[in-house]
């Protein structure tokens, strides 16, 4: 009979030592995103995930969404704590006040980019207004570079954007757009103008299979929110520990991965571009006359 | 020059080995032919079914893209399944593969340069055609065989009843040609690997069955010509057929030997018996004139002074002298006979006549002879012409001082035939067979020894003598000799 007093006292010392390791394991903060703006790299990912969490002082858990409306819903239904999302969903939900902005990337020297039109490098094609009639790729009907710029550059070519594509798809990321034409499954595509120039550096085998036609104006860069209703102390945390990367070895380190300067406290200003075309094409649209 | 001859004359020593090489190598190659059929449609049945799960894969995976359009999620997948390594390149095997809707416009085709998006697929000639018209009409899951170089999946893409899409995955068939190839290849080699072996193999074995074969065909060859005792053994090798046969020729060899061994002894000592009754046939007819001859020299010892004694029996001395003179001379002429061996031509007969003619002297005898032998026949002459002299006197014997004698000498094949005739008084039947003993003899005066001489001398040789007789009518002697040597001829032939 002597095993099971033994075996008891197992159970209560190990009882004892799983306590605290459990109460010493706070909730994970979720961090949405999407494939949209950098492509799966789990070793990036869990690289970020590590450093942010020693920042913030609890673990931070990366949840990833096909498309940016998908990352939306998570935000407003406070499923994620944080979200990189893109400059157009950001004007489109600004006034919806459950989330705040909470840095901004800043590339080549500013929080900046445009949206770039592409097709094949063997393609004759010189300009937006020879895809007329053509096969186009955009990345997500919630992209400003991928979606809202090539549509609202039709639009000021006099033509509906509705029509003007012989067939359009979306590819969901920068990164297929470019490869979508790559391949000719698109004789064009619209990507941001980062993914394009990171791709460049990273994949030019890639890239080069494509050219760009033509470049947009500057738009704001796609920012991090934080949820309002979250917590402030956390909110403030990961604020400073985003802004701050560029002052450690290991943040800089991971920012030269993701191609970016730094991140920059945020200015709403920057989205006004963007805020512009929204307004103006859904006027337009509006006004365009139905069968 | 060589001249093909038929198979059935060859060696086994050929024979053999390319008979075990022709078995060996029809045997693989049946095998070789079966195994690549086999193959053949093994992997046709396994091209078929890859092109079905893939189809059904790409099916099952893309219609709900299908459904909505999502053209690139169907062009990615189509990509995946059809690469050879998850995000590698393209699967050599895989000639093509692409989604339509049910109009035949590109939902995704592999090769999206070629055949753009939301066009109808262009058909690259009439064949083309029909494969896609065939495929469209498609309700199920089916297999099409292009026939030229590839295998068709069509698998529909459904949802509930309606069919909005179906997948074509066409899959090359060079592998069934490069595995056909390859094991070709192999099977040849293998059939001219076992070729060589077999060949070795039957060299090996026919050699082996060959030998002792040869061997035994060249003893036979020995004792066809009588050397019995000098036959080889033939070597024993193994426990089989020919073993077998050898074991017994070699003991009816032994046997043959001992066989001419018994003979020979058994002719010593008939020759001993023959000499013992001519040395007791000898002494017995010496020995009665000499009993006679005796009596009257005791007679005229006892009355040396009677005249007419000696007047009566000198002579009846000298008539018993002569008789012992006679068979003393006799036996030297057989005696010298049996050891010449001096060979002249047919016409030594000749001398024959002669002696004949001087022998029937004025008797009223007529004379026949017929000599047809020439020169290019070569006979062992002493004995020959002693032969024919016996014969004849016998034949002037047995007619006494009237009749008719013939002789006759000619060549009956390779054998030479003496004959001699008479129309004399016959020979009794009782007596025939005791014709060519020593010493028998009908005549008060006659030796016995003359026809027994003729006998000794035709079988020193190896000929026969054959008698035919009838009473008052006369006789007939024949000698064949065979095997006489012939003088070679200008058109000698083989």
């Amino acid at each position: 009979m002597t095993p099971r007093p033994r075996v008891l006292a197992l159970l209560v010392v190990a009882f004892f030592f799983a306590l605290p390791a459990r109460a010493a394991e706070p909730a994970p903060v979720r961090f949405g995103l999407t494939a949209v703006v950098v492509r799966e790299n789990v070793p990036f990912y869990q690289a970020w995930s590590r450093y942010l969490a020693q920042k913030v002082g609890r673990p931070v858990q990366f949840v990833q969404r096909r498309s940016y409306r998908e990352v939306m819903e998570l935000l407003e239904t406070g499923q994620v704590d944080f979200a990189w999302i893109c400059g157009y969903p950001y004007v489109r939900h600004s006034d919806q006040g459950f989330f705040d902005l909470l840095a901004l990337p800043e590339f080549e020297g500013a929080p900046l980019y445009r949206s770039y039109t592409i097709v094949h490098r063997d393609s004759p094609l010189e300009g937006l207004a020879d895809l007329e009639d053509r096969t186009f790729a955009f990345s997500d009907p919630d992209s400003n570079s991928g979606y809202l710029v090539p549509r609202s550059l039709v639009l000021k070519l006099g033509k509906n954007p509705d029509a003007f594509f012989r067939l359009t798809f979306f590819t969901y990321s920068h990164a297929e757009t470019i490869e979508a034409v790559a391949e000719k499954v698109a004789e064009g595509g619209a990507v941001d103008s980062y993914v394009w120039e990171y791709l460049a550096r990273t994949q030019p085998q890639l890239t080069k299979r494509t050219k760009v036609i033509s470049r947009s104006e500057l738009f704001g860069f796609p920012p991090i929110v934080a949820l309002r209703h979250g917590n402030r102390d956390l909110n403030r945390r990961m604020a400073e520990a985003i802004i701050k990367m560029n002052e450690d070895a290991e943040g800089r380190r991971l920012l030269r991965d993701l191609a970016l300067d730094r991140f920059s406290p945020p200015d709403p200003k920057v989205f006004d571009g963007i805020r512009r075309n929204a307004e103006n094409m859904k006027a337009r649209m509006i006004a365009i006359p139905r069968p | 020059m060589i001249r093909f001859r038929h198979p059935r004359h060859w060696s086994l020593l050929a024979k053999l080995p390319l008979t075990i090489t022709a078995v060996t190598a029809a045997v693989a190659f049946t095998i070789g032919i079966a195994i690549i059929t086999q193959e053949r449609s093994r992997l046709e049945a396994s091209i078929e079914e890859r092109a079905l799960v893939l189809g059904r894969a790409i099916a099952a995976t893309a219609s709900e893209a299908a459904a909505s359009n999502d053209y690139w999620a169907v062009y990615k997948t189509l990509r995946q399944m059809t690469a050879r390594s998850a995000g590698g390149a393209r699967d050599a095997r895989i000639l093509t593969a692409m989604v339509l809707d049910p109009d035949g416009r590109v939902i995704a085709h592999l090769d999206p340069g070629i055949h753009p998006l939301g066009r109808r697929i262009s058909e690259q000639n009439p064949a083309e055609g029909a494969l896609l018209r065939r495929a469209l009409e498609m309700r199920t899951t089916s297999v099409i065989h292009g026939g030229a170089g590839f295998i068709e999946g069509v698998v529909p893409i459904r949802s509930g009843e309606s069919i909005h899409g179906i997948v074509r995955l066409r899959l090359s068939t060079d592998e069934i040609r490069a595995q056909t190839r390859s094991a070709t290849i192999t099977i040849l080699s293998l059939t001219f690997v076992l070729v060589i072996l077999g060949s070795g193999l039957g060299a090996i074995i026919s050699n082996r069955l060959v030998r002792p074969v040869h061997a035994l065909a060249a003893a036979m060859d020995t004792v066809g010509r009588g050397e019995v005792g000098t036959v080889p053994a033939v070597a024993e090798h193994t426990d089989d057929e020919i073993d077998h046969l050898v074991g017994a020729f070699n003991r009816m060899t032994q046997e043959l030997s001992e066989k001419q061994k018994l003979e020979q002894q058994l002719a010593v000592s008939e020759k001993l018996v023959a000499l013992g009754r001519i040395a007791a046939g000898v002494a017995h007819e010496v020995n009665n004139p000499l009993a006679g001859m005796l009596n009257c020299i005791d007679t005229l010892k006892a009355h040396p002074e009677d005249t007419n004694l000696a007047a009566r029996y000198l002579p009846l001395i000298e008539k018993g002298l002569n008789r012992i003179s006679t068979i003393v001379q006799a036996l030297l002429v057989e005696l010298r006979a049996e050891g010449a061996e001096q060979f002249a031509g047919g016409q030594c007969l000749d001398d024959v006549r002669e002696l004949i003619l001087a022998e029937i002297g004025d008797r009223k005898i007529s004379f026949e002879w017929e000599n047809r032998l020439g020169d290019d026949v070569r006979l062992n002459s002493q004995k020959v012409q002693q032969v024919a002299l016996n014969l004849l006197r016998n034949g002037i014997q047995a007619l006494g001082n009237a009749g008719d004698l013939a002789f006759r000498a000619y060549l009956d094949g390779d054998a030479v035939i003496i004959e001699a005739e008479d129309n004399g008084s016959g020979i009794p039947e009782e007596n025939l067979s005791r014709l060519f003993d020593p010493f028998f003899t009908t005549r008060s005066s006659g030796t016995g020894l003359g026809l027994w001489i003729t006998y000794r001398l035709v079988e020193s040789m190896s000929g026969t003598i054959e008698v035919q007789s009838e009473i008052e009518k006369g006789s007939l002697f024949r000698v064949r000799l065979p095997g006489l040597k012939i003088a070679p001829k200008e058109d000698w032939e083989i």
